[in-house]
């Protein structure tokens, strides 16, 4: 468990000082522009339409970065050759990557954290301070949603090059993002067997409609509080499915 | 218990363009090492040395043949501990401190929280980095990476330490300090493996000296063991009393003349002997008359190529 603890720790302050938390300027800059063009631009319902593009923008930006480092730091420890001195210390290629994926949610968890100080200023500002507090559990199912893409990047920089990684994971995500509109699509007009067919792949492909619960938050329909257990039950499964996959694969491939 | 053992070791790789070639890297290689010994590898690029370290470290598996590493197999966790490796090159992660390296790689290789700062700094000062210990490893130039990679290797005082090219990056100062330490290693009882470019390294330090070309064994014993009678270069730089450079072509083909003097060369130790003695007969004036033994440099790149 140190050993995890200490690549997670490790991971993460060579994240904090490489210049990852750029990102959140870009983040600031965009969602005060939104601001003020929104407010320009519509009368009554601007703090709806902030808190709405506010959630989905630090939704956007996370998963930017998880799909950026998720795929760069395996895959550069492995181009750049840093790997080696570490695994030549007594510590498993499982504690390695679970310790990688945990530093990278670490860092998640602060981009989050830090997006959602600059949403709440925002918020403020447009006097919606009291809103923020509601939001929070929508930071939790972003968090969650993102940990799973880590893991999907993760895996796919074990296995290929960092630019078929990424599209990989790309891939994943917009799978995820779109499946259970698509799959309701599908099943209102096809025939019973496509329609059986693509009620098998919804229990084999992501559905991140499980932790997207900002709609329901910014226009005040009432949260389940089940809904979020089970989001973050949904997540934790195929985190661990997708590293027990990684670390399948890692564990046989030569490290050259 | 042996630090490392190989017996018939072959590494075959698949080739990254064709699918139907195999490359063979390393071919049926073995040797063992004895405890609190230096090991030279020697190699040209592309020989399979790295391969061979790479095979010893775990990271990649033998195609057949078998490697032992105190008696485990490559990669075993609990004999990680008893060993430290440089690797070729060596990068490491820039946005650390040279400190928060040792102390990551302490901390993974088992040093307690308590002594693990103490040990870096007395590391750092090893190696010569202790005034650099908390800059960025981003500033660090190459002979600087290549010293905080012998820290790295040394931080958990490990029995067996592999080095791949250690000497590379580093200015003459340098070079000579990492002799030192390696030296020191022995002092201690440590073995070390070391693979090197530069011969006259490995004539210095080693004990033994590997030799692999094109994967093959050449050699492996003493570096006195490996130079044969015909290595030795032996000369004979006489004159004569009065100039007869006519005779002297005649009774010695092949004689050079090197400014008043003659230069003859001899086949071996009896053609040696049998010249000098026909010199002295004719009363002429020996100078000089030894036999030169050839650097290592010298014989493996002579032999390349060539059975040993």
């Amino acid at each position: 468990m140190s050993r995890i603890l200490g690549v997670a720790y490790y991971t993460f302050i060579e994240m904090i000082r490489d210049k990852v938390l750029y990102l959140l300027l870009f983040f600031a800059i965009f969602i005060i522009a939104i601001g003020i063009g929104i407010t320009q631009m519509t009368i009554g319902s601007e703090l709806d339409i902030i808190s709405d593009i506010g959630l989905g923008t630090i939704e956007i930006f996370s998963t930017v970065l998880s799909i950026f480092m998720g795929i760069s730091l395996v895959r550069k420890e492995l181009k750049e050759k840093t790997l080696h001195p570490l695994l030549a210390r007594p510590i498993s290629r499982a504690e390695y990557i679970i310790g990688k994926f945990c530093g990278m949610s670490l860092m998640i968890v602060v981009e989050i954290a830090l997006m959602a100080v600059i949403f709440a200023i925002l918020l403020l500002i447009y006097g919606g301070a009291g809103r923020f507090i509601t939001f929070i559990p929508a930071f939790y199912t972003i968090f969650l949603q993102t940990m799973t893409v880590i893991a999907a990047a993760v895996l796919c920089s074990t296995l290929t090059e960092q630019a078929v990684a990424a599209m990989l994971t790309i891939s994943f995500y917009i799978v995820g993002a779109t499946s259970y509109n698509l799959v309701y699509a599908i099943t209102k007009r096809s025939s019973e067997l496509t329609i059986r067919v693509v009620n098998t792949l919804r229990y084999i492909l992501p559905d991140f409609s499980h932790f997207n619960i900002k709609d329901n938050l910014v226009y005040s329909v009432g949260l389940d509080q089940l809904s979020l257990g089970f989001a973050t039950i949904y997540a934790l499964l195929w985190v661990a499915i997708i590293l027990s996959v990684a670390v399948a694969l890692f564990n046989v491939k030569e490290i050259h | 218990m042996r630090p490392i053992e190989l017996s018939n070791v072959t590494k075959v790789f698949n080739h990254p363009m064709k699918v139907w070639q195999k490359i063979e890297s390393v071919k049926n290689l073995t040797f063992s090492m004895e405890q609190g010994e230096i090991i030279g590898f020697v190699g040209h690029n592309g020989a399979g040395k790295t391969t061979t370290i790479k095979m010893i470290m775990g990271f990649i598996s033998q195609t057949s043949g078998t490697i032992s590493v105190f008696g485990q197999n490559p990669g075993d966790r609990v004999t990680k501990h008893k060993i430290g490796f440089l690797p070729e090159r060596p990068y490491f992660y820039s946005q650390l401190t040279s400190m928060e390296l040792l102390k990551y790689f302490g901390g993974l290789s088992g040093i307690k929280g308590s002594v693990i700062r103490s040990r870096a700094e007395s590391v750092l000062k090893r190696v010569g980095l202790y005034d650099a210990k908390d800059r960025r490893l981003s500033s660090y130039s190459k002979g600087m990476l290549q010293r905080i990679g012998l820290a790295q290797a040394l931080i958990h005082d490990p029995e067996l330490v592999i080095m791949d090219e250690p000497m590379s990056g580093l200015d003459p100062l340098g070079r000579h300090e990492v002799m030192e330490i390696i030296r020191s290693l022995k002092h201690e009882g440590k073995s070390v493996l070391f693979s090197s470019h530069i011969l006259n390294d490995i004539e210095n330090l080693s004990d033994r000296v590997l030799i692999i070309d094109h994967g093959h064994l050449k050699y492996f014993g003493k570096i006195a063991d490996f130079v044969r009678p015909s290595h030795v270069r032996y000369t004979i730089e006489f004159a004569t009393p009065e100039p007869m450079t006519e005779t002297i072509f005649l009774l010695f083909p092949g004689v050079k003349i090197v400014s008043d003097r003659y230069l003859l060369e001899c086949s071996d130790i009896s053609d040696f002997n049998s010249k000098i003695t026909d010199i002295v007969k004719r009363g002429f004036m020996v100078y000089n008359a030894k036999a030169d033994y050839p650097s290592l440099e010298e014989i493996v790149f002579n032999t390349s190529g060539e059975e040993k």
